[in-house]
């Protein structure tokens, strides 16, 4: 599966955030979206959940037969920095309501405590409302909510930034176990943390998408690599 | 101190041109117009800088004209037992002294206060005194022509009227001395805008000593008011000299403004408004459902937002009850108002528009569901899928609907009884149509909330309202609603007419829903 993007544009009045964007994305990838306070990339994923309406351009998903289709709202799961959780249910109640209404799209579903202990979500915690929950926990529901969702594209906008040592570590490793069946789309301002979980490293510069090739550099002289790139847009 | 008042001016002007300016960028047309570098055209800046010099003219003299033609004069003219220059003086006196602690300048937390102080680190003693000592200037000056004009009317002395600036000038520092000085002893900081329930209730002893006794035949001895006047220029004097040596007035604003700080700061003021929100959520561990899909996802979200919902709505409807009880009464008490009762409740069905438009939970509503649940669910795709957003539409419309029936029920019943006690009707048809028609509009403002909230889904993601045209939507409700109360019609015209409206308004909304809610109930970016 390929998740293609094709001459996608858009601008705010005059000043045009997104120019003629055409990219291609694999599966079984994690892309590492870097870019400067204000490239774009939030415009790029909300251009992308279809949370806005783009100027120009299409994307869609082909699949291993080279057969193009539209992306739908099921193909993509999208979470944001500050995780959003619906503050007047438990978890337990978010989890049951959201299995009730995917009932037929949930492929091999578990009992809601499996799902639970699979994120690491103590038994007494299970039952609390969410506005209760600590911003890890949040953040773990959410992604647990996309995970059980299994959607085709999953867009992240720098999701371990405010997270402690551990939850970050683990979403990691969560996100390193199932990047082999999706498209992993990662926004973030952390250079070490690109380097250390993506496969590729693309930035969103001048509005465009361009990936940086690591080829035989040492990971130094690739971050020089890239902070180089960046401060092109500065210099010109 | 030039300086300081120039910078001032600057500061107060530009804010509220740019405040105009953002004002004409809310407006859905003209948004698309004007660019953003709007606040830089010259030529509008000028415009505005005009309305903004114009505004600080009329907030000068219009305001005290409006306070001695209405409050002073106006009601004055009531008490024709006494003699006029008593009344003027004994209305003008205690209003005076409400008007020294409810409108004093010094401590009210204004915008510019906030920027000058707060954010640019303007020396707070010389922008406060400055201010301060212009907003007197402009007290004294704007009373000055109206005291003379009223004042003469009502037979005061010219010397007097000339005076009578300087005399409420002379109250105001007062108070505001005094509230210096039991800063500096108790430490407590005055906020005009926050009262307190004693100030409160100061506020309604002085004014029912205001306007009661002259009702009554009494008013202050003209010379007993005009002593009084006069002893406020002396200590004026003597407070000017306090209010000019205070010291402490960083930390006198900084406590007045800490609730602005936190209402500019609009990161701070949307968590504000989200705890608010989710206050409102009840902790009630019993609660539970056995419901399946969207119906679980409503139903608690109904059992647990009771409180702002359904107990508002029992407590409007027991009102309703109430008054209905209270007219019937009245009825029986006095049967002569019988056919004046009667011919009120067969003309006035429009008025109950405006009561329904009132009492109508629909924004409660809506700012609910967006707050607590709508604001987060909206960020998965599967929320966001066509049919589900119209299934859940359906629900809570249905919700919605139930919650506003009640009171409609109560009053449209009530008035079917009132009309039947009154004498009744010749037409058995008007009390289907009288209770139908108060159904309808409950039924009407319950699509049309939920209608514009799902087409124009005005909050971005900081839970911040955001789009000009559902402002727009909703005043233009208001007036509307508001215009109907001065309509007078017969329940049967009225009534078929609303019934008719309803019924139109649900179909096209319908319509309306079901092409474009699936596009447009989104987080606003």
């Amino acid at each position: 599966m390929k998740f293609v993007i094709e001459h996608l544009s858009k601008s705010f009045e005059k000043k045009q955030v997104l120019k003629d964007i055409n990219f291609t994305f694999e599966e079984g990838k994690i892309y590492g979206l870097l870019g400067r306070n204000g490239a774009g990339k939030t415009t790029l994923f909300n251009c992308l959940n279809r949370d806005l309406k783009v100027d120009n351009g299409n994307f869609y998903i082909e699949d291993e037969n080279g057969v193009r289709r539209e992306v739908v709202a099921d193909d993509i799961g999208y979470v944001l920095s500050t995780p959003t959780v619906p503050e007047f249910l438990t978890g337990r109640e978010f989890l049951k309501f959201f299995m009730d209404i995917n009932e037929k799209s949930i492929k091999n579903p578990k009992s809601i405590d499996e799902y639970f202990d699979y994120m690491s979500i103590e038994p007494e915690d299970r039952d609390k409302l969410l506005k209760d929950y600590s911003h890890g926990m949040k953040n773990k529901m959410q992604m647990l909510i996309n995970i059980i969702a299994q959607p085709n594209i999953l867009l992240l906008d720098e999701p371990l930034t405010s997270l402690d040592v551990v939850v970050a570590e683990e979403m990691k490793q969560l996100l390193r176990s199932l990047k082999q069946n999706q498209i992993t789309i990662f926004s973030t301002h952390i250079m070490d943390l690109a380097l250390d979980l993506c496969d590729e490293i693309v930035l969103l510069n001048h509005g465009e998408l361009e990936v940086v090739e690591k080829t035989d550099l040492d990971s130094s002289e690739f971050k020089d690599k890239i902070i180089a790139a960046l401060r092109e847009e500065e210099n010109e | 101190m030039n300086k300081t008042l120039k910078i001032s001016f600057s500061l107060k002007n530009t804010y509220r041109v740019n405040g105009i300016l953002f004002s004409l960028k809310q407006i859905p047309l003209l948004k698309r117009l004007l660019p953003s570098t709007l606040y830089k055209v010259k030529g509008l800046k000028i415009v505005a800088n005009i309305i903004s010099v114009l505004w600080e003219f009329v907030s000068a003299f219009l305001g005290k004209f409006l306070y001695f033609f209405t409050m002073v004069c106006g009601i004055g003219i009531l008490y024709k037992e006494l003699p006029e220059n008593e009344v003027f003086l004994h209305i003008l006196l205690f209003l005076t002294v409400i008007g020294s602690f409810v409108n004093t300048h010094l401590f009210n937390p204004t915008k510019d206060k906030y920027y000058a102080m707060i954010l640019m680190k303007i020396d707070a003693r010389e922008y406060t005194l400055v201010n301060y000592i212009y907003s007197i200037l402009k007290i004294v000056i704007g009373f000055l022509p109206f005291t003379i004009l009223f004042g003469m009317d009502r037979g005061v002395p010219l010397w007097f009227c000339l005076l009578l600036p300087l005399c409420i000038a002379g109250m105001k520092l007062t108070y505001a001395a005094i509230t210096l000085w039991d800063y500096e002893k108790r430490g407590f900081g005055y906020n005009e805008n926050k009262l307190s329930k004693y100030v409160w209730g100061c506020i309604a002893l002085l004014l029912g000593i205001t306007y009661a006794p002259p009702a009554f035949g009494f008013a202050l001895p003209e010379m007993v008011s005009m002593i009084l006047f006069l002893v406020c220029i002396p200590l004026g004097a003597i407070s000017l000299k306090k209010v000019l040596t205070f010291r402490d007035y960083y930390a006198i604003n900084k406590e007045l403004l800490a609730g602005l700080t936190n209402q500019m700061d609009s990161t701070v003021a949307t968590q504000l408004v989200k705890q608010a929100n989710e206050k409102k959520i009840s902790t009630d561990t019993s609660i539970t459902s056995n419901r399946k899909g969207f119906e679980y996802l409503n139903d608690l979200f109904i059992k647990r937002h009771k409180k702002i919902l359904w107990n508002s709505t029992k407590k409007i409807s027991y009102v309703c009850v109430c008054l209905v009880a209270a007219v019937l009464v009245g009825i029986y008490l006095l049967p002569e108002e019988k056919s004046a009762i009667n011919k009120i409740v067969m003309t006035w069905l429009p008025y109950f528009v405006f009561i329904m438009y009132a009492i109508n939970r629909g924004t409660n509503f809506t700012q609910a569901l967006f707050m607590n649940c709508d604001h987060s669910l909206l960020t998965y795709s599967f929320y966001k899928q066509p049919n589900f957003i119209l299934r859940l539409f359906q629900i809570r419309l249905r919700e919605i609907m139930k919650i506003n029936a009640v009171p409609a029920l109560v009053i449209g019943v009530g008035l079917a009884l009132i009309l039947f006690a009154t004498g009744g009707t010749d037409n058995p048809l008007n009390y289907v149509v009288l209770i139908v028609s108060v159904l309808c509009m409950s039924l009407f403002f319950s699509i049309h909330y939920l209608t514009i909230y799902y087409l124009l889904q005005p909050y971005n993601a900081g839970t911040e309202l955001k789009s000009g045209t559902y402002r727009i939507v909703l005043t233009v409700t208001y007036f509307v609603c508001f215009a109907l109360m001065q309509l007078r019609m017969p329940i049967m015209i009225f009534g078929v007419m609303t019934i008719m409206f309803c019924v139109l308004y649900s179909i096209v909304a319908s319509i309306l829903v079901y092409r474009l809610a699936p596009k447009t109930f989104r987080i606003r970016t």
